[in-house]
């Protein structure tokens, strides 16, 4: 059926996006610092007469952000399309397979780009023959806003923002974090840090740019934090934000009811979703073909806000993942140091091999 | 019909054990003619051959099948098997290589007791120093399931081949994942373990591949070497 691959390339050429093929063989160091060692069991490993290690390309969104970071300023608007294999280590499928998506880098119309977005892998997967396909959403950047409105300390807020996306780790963690609330005494940041600086001191640590003894002492400061919890009132009103579900209309009403009765204000996120919703319509999206789960996201801390994934049918294996990733640019451009400047983007990836759609 | 093939440590602390183990309940292993450091046999039992190997080799090939017993420490088999359970029986345990695989942190990072104390440092430590925090061992596999297991994301591991208590100090990573058995060694290298550090308690086993193929005359000698063991419990 190579016509479905033609007529893909066409449909996402004639939106504006302009096809690239970055390298296969690529730095796996790339992908183990952005995407962390979990996905390194999963990459094809070589390496070079050097001795660096290489990888099979897992996928093209690092690769494209990569070719775009060498070739102009990070900030730039792009649109790249992309067709073409990826590899990675799986357990009951082959390790090659096509992918086809697009990355759209710049763009600080943010809803009206998730909306493009979404509306362009559903034109993309009804091309190939899915019709009706099961569409769940996520919105982090709704979450770290009640984070936010409920003044959860640092540490916590930390905690609680990178277990999102895991939906049965993040409930445990918020199940400890409710309620304990009783002061603890202050620790001695002083006499912390010249125990640490002694101990790094004693085993020659001091010198070789690991965590040095000031990083030690503001975390001995920051546990007596953690072992106070959040408190219950906002233990609670996390575990009711996190139950919300349903279609993206009924959900923002939910969200609103909820942040109105417990005082929050989590306005600039709710417009933001909603004006998200509006896009949706205005691409003739129904509303109601959507499943929205706020504890829905993606445990990858460069995504940022609206996450998607769309599957055949319910319980079947994802056929695409797509969502927003303002923070990947910036760690890659930053080499992660320090704050990275958000850079918008969004994208999606489509899993050939699991459409059934041949070449 | 062919032989049984017993897969046995081929040097150091572990074979001299193996040897003892076996010669204990009755079993003498003699390195036979001409192939001698490879190939070995069971004084007074024909049907069965001693293969020797690294401990490592061992669990590969019973996991391939290539060998239907072996003697191999537990930290082997769950390293080097991803679905241990369906291709490993543990026969019994053989009272030596007794040792932890665990988690080893700097003893300087008194902020630092549990996994969850991990994980805070591993997802703080890039915004601070422009890396991921590392990890040094040879238990790559061991490491990535129980650090996934506590949720930890936020690090990398730096693959050691051999004095792997020594990367913290020399900066080739920030902590480890090593054995130990007393712990000595980690304190002598300003290391601790972690309150719920311990991946792993091994201890060497004999064990059998539930994946190589069986016939009546080496399910024979299974039985007449578990009556060995058996009889001298």
């Amino acid at each position: 059926m190579s016509e479905s691959y033609e007529s893909l390339r066409a449909l996402l050429s004639d939106a504006g996006y302009d096809f690239v093929e970055p390298p296969i063989v690529q730095d796996a160091g790339v992908f183990v610092e952005l995407a962390g060692e979990d996905l390194r069991r999963r990459l094809f490993l070589t390496s070079a007469a050097d001795g660096r290690e290489l990888a099979l390309r897992p996928d093209y969104t690092i690769p494209v952000c990569l070719g775009h970071l060498a070739t102009g300023p990070a900030k730039r608007r792009a649109n790249y399309a992309y067709l073409g294999p990826v590899f990675r280590q799986r357990r009951d499928e082959p390790g090659e397979f096509l992918q086809a998506g697009v990355e759209s880098l710049g763009r600080t119309d943010r809803q009206a780009a998730d909306a493009d977005i979404l509306k362009l892998a559903l034109d993309a997967t009804r091309l190939l023959g899915v019709k009706k396909p099961s569409v769940r959403i996520g919105d982090s950047g709704l979450f770290a806003a009640m984070l936010d409105a409920l003044e959860i300390g640092s540490a916590w807020r930390t905690r609680l923002a990178r277990t999102f996306g895991d939906a049965p780790r993040l409930r445990a963690l918020i199940d400890r974090a409710n309620g304990k609330a009783e002061p603890a005494p202050l620790p001695d940041r002083k006499a912390a840090r010249a125990k640490a600086e002694q101990l790094l001191a004693a085993s020659g640590l001091g010198v070789i740019g690991g965590r040095t003894a000031d990083e030690i002492a503001d975390r001995v400061v920051e546990k007596a934090a953690i072992a106070a919890g959040i408190g219950e009132r906002p233990a609670r009103i996390l575990e009711k934000y996190l139950a919300i579900k349903g279609d993206p209309k009924a959900a923002l009403s939910a969200v609103k009811a909820l942040a109105r009765q417990s005082r929050l204000d989590i306005g600039a996120a709710v417009e933001q979703f909603a004006a998200r919703n509006e896009a949706f319509t205005g691409h003739g999206i129904d509303l109601k073909q959507l499943s929205f789960a706020a504890d829905f996201g993606r445990r990858l801390d460069y995504y940022t806000g609206f996450v998607f994934e769309m599957h055949k049918a319910i319980g079947a294996k994802q056929i695409v993942g797509g969502g927003r990733y303002d923070r990947l640019l910036g760690m890659m451009a930053e080499r992660g140091k320090g704050r990275s400047p958000a850079i918008p983007a969004v994208g999606f990836a489509i899993w050939l091999d699991r459409i059934g759609a041949r070449r | 019909m062919s032989a049984l093939v017993i897969a046995v440590p081929s040097k150091g602390r572990l074979q001299e054990n193996s040897q003892a183990v076996f010669a204990r309940v009755g079993l003498g292993i003699v390195q036979s003619g001409s192939d001698r450091r490879y190939r070995g046999r069971i004084a007074g039992m024909a049907g069965v051959e001693i293969a020797y190997m690294s401990a490592p080799e061992i669990a590969r090939e019973i996991a391939a099948g290539a060998v239907h017993l072996g003697i191999t420490g537990r930290d082997q088999i769950e390293e080097t098997i991803p679905d241990a359970a369906a291709k490993v029986d543990y026969v019994r345990a053989l009272g030596f290589g007794q040792c932890d695989v665990v988690v080893a942190v700097p003893e300087a990072w008194i902020d630092v007791a549990t996994m969850e104390d991990l994980d805070d440092v591993a997802a703080g430590f890039r915004p601070h120093h422009g890396r991921r925090l590392t990890v040094a061992t040879k238990y790559i596999n061991l490491t990535r399931r129980f650090f996934a297991g506590h949720g930890i994301a936020d690090y990398r591991i730096v693959e050691s081949l051999g004095a792997t208590e020594g990367a913290p100090a020399t900066g080739a990573a920030d902590l480890i994942v090593d054995i130990t058995t007393t712990g000595s060694t980690l304190r002598a290298n300003g290391l601790k373990v972690l309150d719920d550090g311990v991946i792993l308690k091994s201890e060497a086993h004999l064990v059998a591949s539930r994946v190589a193929k069986w016939d009546a005359r080496q399910s024979k000698a299974l039985d007449v070497v578990s009556r060995h063991f058996k009889a001298a419990d």
